[in-house]
């Protein structure tokens, strides 16, 4: 093979792959801002029952109307995906199941469920279905252009969302018990929350896939939490850092052959997350390892040599 | 208008009420009348179901049956004229809010939904820092402060929310004693400005000197009116009895199982 025909195997970088990677990024950077609320709430695991069933939602999708372009199949994985939490709803309100458990039990049957179908789907070679079995891991190499700005117009909306309601959710999260005595309505709030939540894990599909996207909106706000002490700038972090993970992962992968997104994606962030928590001022390991006990004397009293 | 003062509705009315958790009461028919502005305190042993009466006055827990009222109305129409300081442990102190954020979430309430604090809002929070001694660590993550200063700022952030009525559920848990007089003091200024101070305590000693008037509570209600009067040997006895009991319970078999070994 002639070096110029390397070259022009080689994925160019085209109008097209620019625009995919933007649209990939602003999902990683809407992905760390509406999970940076998420963990300010404590429910990082939300995001994981949504995901895990998101796999039905796709099969469903396609297997209803024969079609297998992005925005139909998206669509099938939000209803799935709000079905899943439902479902959790349901078995926390009727039968004395504990949330872990109850959440466990949502992302097993939600998956085995949507595996079977998917596998079902593939092993019947029905025609059209190539390349469904990319949501399991995630796959941007096929997305369009259009794809990509429908990505980035559904995260721009949830991120104006979260900055809208920043003080009521930033309420809730900190003192739910105080927001409901003060006329909050913190039930509704919690769902606008978690069907953000869900929106996130869909668009997240193409670039993470089911199993790993829940990764893209917790890791990258753990990592923003180690810099800092306000709300304001987990946000920018957690976004700033989703963003670096998701263009990471899109460029690694359509340099490498068959290469899958998702876990470039996750590693990407899972790196910048090990650092944080390494290195970080103050909250970081090596700074609470080194820091010095330094204890104040009580006002009137002398300090202790 | 002579009976325009015995004819006005109580502060507030807690009328018949009855609370259950998972099927199992925990308060039972409550009668309890606040008919005007005092500092009130709500008196009783562990599991006795005080924090469970103020938090069924403020529609935080369900009730089986009976009413709460404030100056004859429910809550939802006066919501902005009652204010709550919760019990400390109930929030993640490692949140990251400084501690001028959570001062100013007193005033969301007025704001409304999406209005963000302005100037006016940070003034009047600075005041409410001011009175509680915290204005120099305004700026200070929340969870840099000692106890006594963390109750503190739940303190300042109810004085935020400009309220006639405040509920305090165990304000003097964990605090030393400097923070316990500065927030007495407070208090005693609100009861001044004419507003009603509701507070759950469980320590007998400090509650005979602070309150002007108390109810005794033991799931259900022993005794209330001005303290002197309730706190008396019999009523602390029959408002403890279950104590008293579980005490010679431990001691029973305590001295049992001595005699055996």
């Amino acid at each position: 093979m002639s070096p110029t025909a390397c070259l022009a195997a080689a994925p160019a970088l085209t109008h097209n792959t620019l625009v995919v990677a933007a649209g990939v990024a602003a999902v990683g950077c809407a992905a760390g801002v509406v999970g940076s609320l998420s963990l300010l709430r404590k429910r990082p695991l939300i995001g994981d029952a949504a995901a895990h069933t998101t796999l039905v939602g796709v099969a469903a999708a396609f297997l209803l109307t024969g079609r297998r372009d992005l925005p139909t199949l998206l669509t099938g994985a939000l209803v799935a995906a709000v079905a899943g939490l439902a479902a959790l709803v349901l078995v926390r309100r009727f039968t004395r199941t504990r949330d872990d458990a109850a959440t466990a039990i949502v992302i097993g049957v939600g998956f085995g469920l949507g595996i079977a179908l998917l596998s079902g789907i593939t092993a019947r070679g029905l025609p059209g279905s190539a390349g469904l079995e990319q949501f399991l891991l995630g796959h941007t190499a096929a997305l369009t252009v259009r794809d990509a700005v429908l990505l980035a117009v559904v995260s721009a909306v949830a991120v104006a969302v979260v900055l809208l309601g920043l003080k009521e959710a930033t309420l809730v999260a900190f003192d739910a018990d105080f927001a409901a005595a003060t006329g909050w309505p913190v039930g509704l709030i919690d769902q606008v929350l978690v069907t953000l939540v869900a929106v996130m894990v869909v668009v997240g599909l193409p670039a993470a896939g089911a199993v790993l996207v829940t990764a893209l909106v917790v890791i990258p706000p753990v990592a923003a939490r180690q810099w800092t002490d306000r709300v304001p700038t987990l946000l920018v972090l957690g976004g700033t850092f989703g963003l670096v993970a998701a263009i990471v992962g899109v460029a690694v992968s359509a340099v490498v052959p068959r290469m899958p997104t998702g876990p470039l994606v996750v590693l990407a962030a899972a790196t910048i997350c090990i650092v944080s928590l390494l290195i970080a001022p103050r909250r970081g390991w090596l700074a609470r390892r080194h820091q010095q006990v330094t204890l104040e004397p009580p006002p009137g009293m002398r300090r202790l040599r | 208008m002579a009976d325009a003062g015995s004819s006005a509705p109580p502060v507030v009315e807690f009328h018949d009420v009855t609370v259950a958790y998972s099927g199992r009461p925990v308060l039972w028919n409550v009668d309890l009348t606040i008919t005007e502005p005092c500092l009130f305190g709500i008196i009783g042993p562990n599991g006795a179901g005080k924090s469970t009466l103020l938090k069924s006055g403020l529609g935080l827990v369900p009730l089986v049956h009976g009413t709460a009222r404030f100056w004859g109305r429910p809550l939802a129409d006066v919501r902005r004229r009652v204010g709550y300081v919760p019990q400390r442990e109930t929030v993640d102190w490692d949140f990251p809010v400084s501690v001028m954020d959570v001062v100013l979430m007193g005033t969301y309430g007025r704001l409304g939904w999406f209005r963000r604090p302005g100037s006016r809002e940070r003034s009047l929070a600075r005041e409410c820092l001011d009175r509680v001694g915290l204005i120099d660590v305004a700026d200070r993550q929340i969870g840099r402060l000692s106890g006594g200063q963390q109750q503190r700022v739940f303190l300042a952030r109810a004085l935020a929310q400009e309220a006639d009525i405040y509920f305090l559920d165990e304000p003097m848990a964990g605090v030393d004693a400097r923070s316990q007089e500065q927030i007495f003091g407070v208090l005693a200024g609100l009861r001044s400005e004419g507003r009603l101070v509701v507070v759950v305590h469980h320590d007998l000693r400090t509650a005979a000197t602070w309150f002007d008037r108390v109810a005794l509570i033991d799931m259900r209600l022993v005794a209330t009116g001005p303290t002197a009067e309730v706190l008396t040997p019999d009523n602390l006895r029959r408002t403890y009895a279950g104590q008293v009991d579980l005490l010679q319970e431990i001691g029973q078999a305590v001295a049992a199982r001595s005699r055996t070994t």
